[in-house]
């Protein structure tokens, strides 16, 4: 190493130890309230043993309304049949006719593949589910994918 | 040496580094692989593979940019110094796995070519939370590709070592795209803690070794001789440098490193010929001032490597009065014979 190479060395280091805290600090202040991933897991892996309202197939996945047999809990199955072409997508809960995914609900998040189980509310109740749709959203795109009536 | 370009030699304790590093990755590859398939059972294959490469990239990463400083702090460390190309070349093909699978699993089963999608179907540079942190990733594993396909040798002659140095000095510029691609990528919907933990930890050690490390030596550069006589600088007493060893001042534009060896003290440039390493943090082995980096020789006497090398770095006098060392700053022609100054039994006492 030489001399005016240890300083730049140093120089360039000073720089870094402001701008990483910078930049983390303005980065852990900028993650949305609800992160997007919160599951892709399950928060309920298994199937509600009641399947309360099944939708027609389309284009590669299927989806249905699970409740237990007491109806107080409802799910969302969520089943890829064929290797979806957006691997890492959002489903969102948002009013009929309100397709903006942020005033909606996440239920979770799906790859290209495997089925997938998401705990949903009341809104899933028979009378109230056809006020909703879902929102198909890939939050790496950043575009709506499918908006489907519920 | 400079005579002709031999292959990287690859000697017995480079070997054994480079299968630590291979079992290290292997190791650490196979248990990523295993914890997501246990406590994470849906995760596709891809996004495995996606993020224990890139984890694992992420670590060597620290490792490797926390060497440099390491040695300075402590010199046992400089065995890893010899097998930092090695890491990076590692680190870059580990890499290359992420960014082409991260290209493949997001951007390649749509229509549109890959590497157009990768730019254009996020443009939100206005957003943090949104921002296309995929684009500074791919920027960083382009500052790796043009390290990793120049760290040859052949590479550092041919650029010159200047540009080499400068292009590898944009190490830390990818380093802090790689920090932003985290923190502007998966940190912004993942919630496990893991990421921002390595992310935190990593460059919070960087910047303080780099810091410290940085400021000593810049320190040691800035030492003002005051005692002057005939061109002369008083720079040590005799009992300051060890036997087949050197101290290192740095009076004006660079440091010159003072051997004493066989009764007497030579003054040569410290500046290696091969890579600039330190010569005088190196010893004398068999009569010749070795450097600590790659081993490259020259004689103490007139800075010359034995033949059939022919590398040579400047020289300088030296005298001593009493017990003191006095050195003069002004540098002979490379490679020019001095006749060095003899260290009498009087000025050993
Ligand atoms: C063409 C270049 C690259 C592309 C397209 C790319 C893409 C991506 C994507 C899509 C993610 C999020 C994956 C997920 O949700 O799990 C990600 C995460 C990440 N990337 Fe990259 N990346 C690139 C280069 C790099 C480089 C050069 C590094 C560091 C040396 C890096 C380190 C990481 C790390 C540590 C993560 C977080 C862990 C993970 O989710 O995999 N990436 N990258
Ligand atoms: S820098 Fe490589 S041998 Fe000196």
């Amino acid at each position: 190493m030489i001399k005016p190479l240890r300083k730049k060395h140093l120089q360039i280091w000073v720089a870094l130890a402001v701008l990483i805290p910078v930049g983390i600090i303005s980065a852990w202040f900028s993650i949305p309230p609800a992160a997007k991933d919160k599951l892709l897991q399950p928060t309920s892996a298994v199937a509600l043993p009641v399947v309360l309202k099944t939708y027609p197939s389309r284009g590669g996945f299927e989806f249905n309304i699970r409740t237990n047999t007491d109806t107080t809990q409802f799910q969302l199955e969520w089943i890829n049949n064929k290797m979806l072409t957006y691997p890492t997508a959002t489903i969102y809960e948002t009013r009929l006719n309100d397709s903006n995914v942020q005033h909606g609900k996440l239920l979770g998040r799906i790859e290209a593949r495997g089925s997938y189980y998401f705990m949903g509310d009341s809104t899933f109740i028979p009378n109230n589910i056809s006020t909703y749709q879902l929102v198909l959203y890939d939050f790496i795109h950043q575009r709506n994918i499918d908006i489907i009536k519920l | 040496m400079g005579a002709s370009y031999l292959a990287v030699g690859w000697n017995r304790q480079k070997k054994i580094y480079d299968w630590l590093i291979f079992g290290f990755c292997v190791l650490y590859l196979a248990t990523f692989v295993v914890l997501t398939a246990i406590f994470n059972p849906d995760y596709t294959f891809e996004t495995v593979l996606i993020r224990a490469t890139s984890t694992l990239a992420v670590i060597i990463l620290h490792v490797i940019l926390s060497i440099g400083p390491l040695t300075r702090i402590n010199k046992k460390f400089l065995p890893l110094l010899y097998n930092r190309r090695h890491l990076g070349v590692t680190m870059f093909c580990i890499i290359l796995v992420h960014g082409s699978f991260s290209i493949l699993q997001f951007h390649s089963l749509g229509n549109e070519n890959p590497f157009v999608s990768l730019f254009t179907s996020n443009t939100h540079f206005g957003s943090l939370a949104d921002f296309p942190f995929q684009a500074l990733g791919f920027f960083a594993l382009i500052i790796f590709f043009l390290m990793a396909i120049t760290s040859h040798d052949f590479w550092l002659h041919n650029l010159s070592p200047k540009v080499w140095k400068t292009l590898h000095m944009f190490v830390y510029l990818a380093y802090f795209l790689v920090v932003m691609h985290v923190m502007l990528g998966v940190i912004q919907y993942e919630t496990n803690p893991v990421f921002i933990i390595i992310m935190l930890t990593g460059s919070f050690t960087l910047i303080t070794l780099h810091l410290i490390a940085g400021t000593r030596e810049v320190k040691k550069d800035n030492v003002i001789y005051k005692l002057k006589q005939d061109g002369y600088v008083l720079v040590c007493d005799i009992k300051d440098i060890q036997e087949d060893r050197a101290k290192m001042f740095c009076v004006d534009a660079e440091r010159i490193a003072v051997y004493k060896t066989g009764g007497k003290l030579f003054a040569v440039n410290n500046v290696c010929k091969h890579q600039n390493g330190p010569l005088g943090e190196g010893k004398v082995i068999d009569g010749c001032i070795t450097c600590p980096w790659h081993g490259y020789q020259y004689l103490p006497q007139n800075g010359q490597s034995p033949p059939p090398f022919k590398e040579k770095v400047s020289t300088y006098d030296v005298k001593i009065e009493g017990t003191h060392v006095w050195l003069n700053p002004k540098a002979y022609a490379e490679g020019t014979e001095r006749p060095g100054a003899v260290i009498s039994v009087v000025n050993a006492e």
